[in-house]
């Protein structure tokens, strides 16, 4: 492993994904999307087109849901063949990456293969889960085997952020080192360097946890919804928790793993977990493997009426039966509190049965992850990076521990006859109490081998709200908290519920211009950390007054709204919005007023406000029109243009990632950026803000030369609407919304095309959207959304 | 002065967008089409032609610059020929043919070629810019509505299924099929050359040349349980679909008219003769329907009945409304579109009326009947009839 020059990330251009799959395809599209020509192939078609099978699998993922492709225009990048006819042509690449079945002897066949034609230098990886790179990497050449290593994606690559390096035996560090950085920086992955042990970080501890978990629900006769309401959301796992998370993944996938572990860690301390109980073992044999057979833990049935249920599993008769609510003390006390660190302590701390399994599930898995160091990693916090991308855990199981208390975990998990690895009582012997710790904005973990807190590696560069000491808040409210993020930028952050808009945050925002303008401050950036950048305005302050018809007032809160969009606008320094996730109604609003915007690939951003009956008005509307206008060259059909941006929001279109949210209009070509790893967001946004600072930022100049279309615009707006109505497309009430739109998109009914400013278009948004809200029907879609959460179509 | 139609050819129809005239011009279409006719007149000086009328639905881009004159230029070979572009949407190439007719009865002309030409291909539906009248838009929208809201409208009010718009439109492919089969559009036919530039699987350059005969539009493979599969396209829970609607097409085709004078002149017998032609007003909510308001008109200029007619084209705009016509006016189905008509054969808009007289003339002749007619629905509430007398 000795150590050679640094291979810069431009070196990928063209990457030969072998193998179609599930895996592959989606791999491809991943790679295609984060700016690689890709080169997808499988086995030779039996009949029709040679390169029908790679082809036909490539088609399928671009139809499934959830999109593996942030926009259909990457997958052009993707050219598609068969092992017998292109193999010749992974000459050209790059870097060569096996996705095919996971048996050694057809991947070392394929290899062979591979090794005619593959250039000395080409990188050359394999996505395998189980089996050991030193087997694949055996009888290939030198080169070969210094170019080799595993990538290891999760599925889907697209969503799931992990991604395990795993080394050979012989594998050139240069090479670990360069997948590391590409991993991060060009496909936004989570990257964990694992050893070459048997399913590497995260399948041995994630399995390990559920297996752990059988167990000690079959011991306590607990059922499987009440386990799942337990272990979801509650403790910060994923929404389908444990029994449907094994039906989605598939049940035997799962058995595959434990076995593979069982059989190849002879001495793993807790081998016994990894047997499969009874109950599992029924399952798998009664081919009643979840959601690809039907039935799992859990089988959707219908009744006589056509109305479907999901039943579950009695693990005791295993009978399919009616779902059973259980509540508890424990789980109740714990949705009061939303801190996450806080509520895994009380989770943990409870006096019924619910606390008890935690207790036992908790100190489970903190004692195995404890023996896990230095086996399948030398530091404690890859176990938990592994958990957080790959299980889509909030917190790794050594946070989890810091969380409850290192050492009243430990008490907990020795009575239970539990050991813990001996490191951990070293660490605690010199006085340090925790697994990681925050200094300075920098997040250091505890490493066993140096007895000392060491850096996490991968933050140079990098900025975490979460990593600021609470020095850097400059100001805060309920809703908002303004940051220090150094080099004279303000950060600030919502943190309300769905980091919806209200009062509290219009007061943030305009507090921080203020601070901003009066003081040396040299930029702005919107961002938090959140699950979701917002979900837009706070529907049930305007739902209030519309209810108690008090229209002066909710004038004054939309013109509030509007008047802190066009602050963040005119502002004297330069404003950057760093959205994710959900970006809705007056989250996109925002970020459409932004000088720029640096968004992570995964935000899903739309004008929705259709969906409660009025129009945007909080500048998302006139910001549409202006962009219109700006599009526009002489001689271009305006009204064409004018319905695509009528559409847009009369649809309520939501971008299913950053780039489609440029096709849709919301991002601007040029300006705004997408960011495709999370954790380098923030000190993009930063950077970007102060890059603008540095290019000699000005206050920009209110526009008034917005042209409208007046009544060349209307008339197809009533026709379209009226069109809508007519074909049951939309209802009577989105025909009114629609004509209220249209008008204000078109400036009124002006007789002919006028130049306006932003000032006029805001009024006329703002008077619709009053207009609206006396509508009953108005009402009762914010209603709706308020109580049920859903969308009514009146 | 009588007036008489002497000749007529037409394209075959192409399918727009993807068919075999998709880059093909309108006015080059309509060029290669007069040649054909004017080729089986060797002893007419097309400079005694006195007019080239053109029906066109949606005259601007391609079709734009008054196609009319355009046509003429380019296919008489004479400069002194004038040329104009009528628009009376999908009658606008029956309309081209009443105008020539009127002329000559008038004695104003003696010789027109009228005909009419549409390219779907390089246009979309109702042109590239829908500007309606905004006060006119808020009080009347359905004036302004889409064809298929309007078919739905004809399927609602007069009560067609959508098992019947299936069936309706699966008989017209057989139709089409059993006429293509049989050869009987072949005389009617101008072949098309289309010359084709294009670059090669090497980016290179390279050009190839076909000839277009054969309507392009029939799917031998429909059947009504294919067609009963389709979802509606025009209204949620609607009943009219991609498969019981008229295709998007491509074609041209024309006729030439003569006084009787220039017929003994040119020493020819007379094909036909339009012998009367009417066009009403309706709402144009279901504008479908309007054969059903001009049909008797017509008859009743001509003086005679429905049953005297041998054969019926009727414009299948929509299977709703082909259906709802042909029950309100009791016509004999079998006498209807024997030949198949547009949801099998394509509907190019202002050529239809001229390419269904074309079709209408080797019908009558091949079943050796007298009396014919072409009518058809036009938007905006309107409904078109002409009956023709074939005269050899």
């Amino acid at each position: 492993m000795k150590a050679t020059e640094e291979i810069p990330l431009h070196r990928i251009r063209r990457v030969a994904v072998l193998g179609s799959g599930v895996m592959g395809s989606r791999i491809a599209c991943h790679l295609a999307q984060t700016g690689s020509e890709v080169l997808l192939l499988d086995l030779p078609a039996q009949e029709g087109p040679r390169d029908g099978v790679a082809a036909g699998h490539l088609r399928d993922a671009l139809k499934s849901n959830p999109s593996p492709i942030y926009s259909k225009r990457f997958a052009g990048r993707i050219t598609t063949g068969n092992f017998d006819d292109d193999l010749a042509k992974v000459a050209d690449c790059d870097w060569i990456i096996e996705v095919i079945v996971e048996r050694l002897d057809i991947k070392q066949q394929l290899f062979e293969r591979v090794e005619q034609h593959r250039k000395p230098g080409t990188l050359i990886t394999s996505n395998t889960s189980g089996i050991p790179i030193a087997l694949l990497a055996k009888g290939r050449s030198d080169d070969f085997r210094k170019h080799f290593c595993g990538t290891h994606f999760f599925n889907p690559p697209r969503y799931l952020q992990l991604l395990e390096i795993i080394p050979g035996p012989e594998t050139d560090e240069a090479v670990l080192d360069f997948f590391t950085r590409y991993g991060e920086r060009i496909l936004g992955k989570q990257v964990v360097r694992c050893k070459d042990t048997p399913a590497f970080i995260a399948n041995r501890v994630g399995v390990f946890a559920i297996q752990a978990l059988f167990h000690t629900v079959a011991e306590m006769g607990l059922n499987v919804e009440t386990v799942d309401r337990l272990t979801g959301p509650a403790m910060g796992r994923p929404k389908s928790a444990t029994f449907r998370t094994c039906d989605v993944v598939g049940i035997d996938t799962l058995v595959h793993v434990a076995n593979g572990v069982a059989e190849h860690c002879p001495n793993d301390e807790r081998r016994e977990v990894f047997a499969t109980p009874a109950y599992v073992q029924h399952l798998v044999s009664n081919n009643q493997l979840g959601a690809k057979s039907g039935a799992g833990f859990y089988k959707k049935v219908k009744d006589a009426n056509g109305k479907s249920d999901i039943l579950s599993l009695d693990l005791n008769t295993l009978e399919y039966g009616p779902q059973k609510k259980a509540s508890f003390a424990t789980l109740e006390a714990a949705k009061q509190v939303d801190a996450l660190p806080e509520r895994t302590k009380l989770l943990f701390n409870g006096q019924d049965q619910a606390g008890e399994f935690y207790r036992r599930i908790f100190t489970d898995v903190f004692a195995y992850v404890s023996h896990r160091v230095p086996e399948i990693s030398d530091l404690p916090h890859a176990i938990d990076d592994a958990l957080r991308a790959g299980f889509g855990w909030e917190l790794g199981a050594f946070e989890s521990w810091d969380a409850i208390g290192v050492v009243e975990a430990l008490e907990v998990l020795r009575s239970r006859g539990l050991t813990v690895a001996g490191w951990v009582d070293d660490m605690l012997a010199t006085g340090a109490t925790t697994f990681y710790r925050n200094v300075n904005g920098v997040r250091e973990c505890w490493n066993p081998a140096t007895k000392a807190y060491e850096p996490l590696a991968g933050q140079e560069g990098r900025l975490s709200l979460a990593w600021l000491p609470e020095s850097a808040t400059v100001w805060s409210n309920s809703g908002v908290t303004l940051q220090d993020l150094g080099d004279g930028i303000l950060n600030v952050a919502f943190h309300t519920k769905m980091n919806s808009i209200g009062s509290e945050v219009i007061q943030g925002l305009n507090k921080a211009v203020d601070l901003a303008e009066a003081g040396d401050w040299r930029g702005i950036v919107v961002s938090n950390e959140g699950a979701q950048f917002s979900a837009g305005a706070n529907v049930g302050m305007i739902f209030m007054m519309a209810v108690e018809q008090e229209y002066d007032e909710l004038d004054f809160a939309v013109r509030a709204f509007q008047n802190t969009m066009m602050r963040m606008r005119y502002s004297g320094v330069p404003v950057v919005a760093a959205p994710h996730g959900l970006a809705l109604g007056g989250g996109c609003e925002l970020c459409l007023h932004a000088d720029k915007v640096v968004a992570h690939a995964e935000t899903y951003m739309g004008l929705v406000e259709f969906g409660i009956g009025v129009i945007p008005a909080g500048g998302g509307t006139k910001e549409f029109v202006l962009r219109l206008n700006d599009e526009l060259h002489d001689g271009d059909m305006r009204i064409n243009r004018l319905r695509d941006r009528f559409l847009t929001i009369g649809q309520a279109k939501v971008s299913t990632s950053a780039h489609e949210a440029f096709e849709l209009g919301y991002l601007r070509e040029g300006t705004d950026e997408v960011v495709v790893n999370r954790r380098d967001q923030l000190a993009r946004a930063k950077r970007a803000a102060l890059e603008l600072a540095e290019q000699g930022y000005v206050r920009p100049i209110e526009r008034k030369d917005i042209v409208v279309a007046g009544q060349e615009g209307l008339g197809i707006v009533y026709v379209g609407a009226h069109s809508m109505m007519s074909g049951h497309y939309i209802s009577e009430h989105d025909r009114l919304i629609s004509e209220k739109l249209g008008t204000v998109m078109c400036g009124g009914d002006l007789s002919e095309r006028t130049a306006v400013s932003e000032q006029y278009l805001l009024d006329l948004e703002r008077k619709a959207f009053v207009e609206l809200c006396m509508q009953r029907k108005t009402l009762e879609r914010m209603q709706s959304l308020i109580q049920k959460g859903k969308i009514l179509r009146n | 002065m009588n007036a008489y139609i002497i000749g007529g050819y037409r394209s075959a129809v192409g399918k727009s967008g993807k068919g075999a005239f998709r880059f093909t011009r309108p006015d080059d279409l309509g060029e290669q089409v007069i040649r054909k006719l004017l080729a089986d007149f060797p002893q007419l000086d097309p400079e005694r032609i006195d007019d080239v009328i053109v029906g066109n639905a949606t005259p601007e881009a391609e079709q734009g610059l008054n196609i009319g004159r355009m046509v003429s230029l380019m296919g008489l070979d004479t400069e002194k020929v004038p040329g104009m572009t009528v628009n009376r949407y999908c009658a606008s190439g029956l309309e081209t043919i009443a105008i020539a007719s009127a002329k000559i009865h008038a004695g104003l002309a003696d010789c027109i070629l009228a005909g009419g030409i549409e390219t779907m291909s390089p246009i979309p539906f109702g042109g590239w810019r829908i500007v309606p009248n905004a006060r006119v838009a808020k009080a009347n929208p359905d004036w302004y509505w889409g064809m298929g809201l309007t078919a739905e409208a004809v399927a609602n009010d007069f009560k067609v299924s959508r098992d019947e718009q299936d069936a309706f439109a699966a008989e017209s492919h057989r139709r089409a099929a059993a006429a293509i089969d049989g050869g009987r559009f072949a005389p009617g036919i101008a072949p098309i050359t289309v010359k084709e530039v294009y670059l090669d699987a090497n980016e290179k350059r390279a050009e190839r040349t076909h000839v277009v005969d054969t309507d392009e539009g029939v799917r031998r493979d429909t059947s009504v349980e294919g067609l009963a599969r389709l979802k509606p396209v025009f209204a949620a829970n609607g009943t009219v679909t991609a498969g019981n609607a008229s295709q998007t097409s491509d074609g041209a085709a024309f006729v030439l008219v003569c006084s009787e004078r220039m017929v003994k002149e040119l020493g020819v017998e007379p094909w036909a003769r339009l012998a009367s032609y009417h066009v009403s007003g309706l709402e144009p909510r279901i504008m479908g329907v309007g054969p059903v308001h001009a049909v008797p008109e017509a008859l009743k200029k001509a003086g005679l009945k429905a049953s005297d007619l041998g054969s019926i084209e009727l414009n299948e705009a929509f299977a709703s409304q082909s259906v709802a016509v042909v029950r309100e006016l009791g016509l004999d189905p079998a006498r209807v579109n024997p030949n198949g008509g547009a949801i099998a054969l394509g509907h190019p808009l202002g050529c239809t009326g001229s390419k269904l007289t074309v079709q209408l003339l080797h019908e009558l002749g091949r079943t050796d009947e007298r009396y014919g007619m072409v009518t058809m629905c036009v938007g905006t509430g309107q409904g078109a009839a002409g009956v023709f007398e074939r005269l050899r």
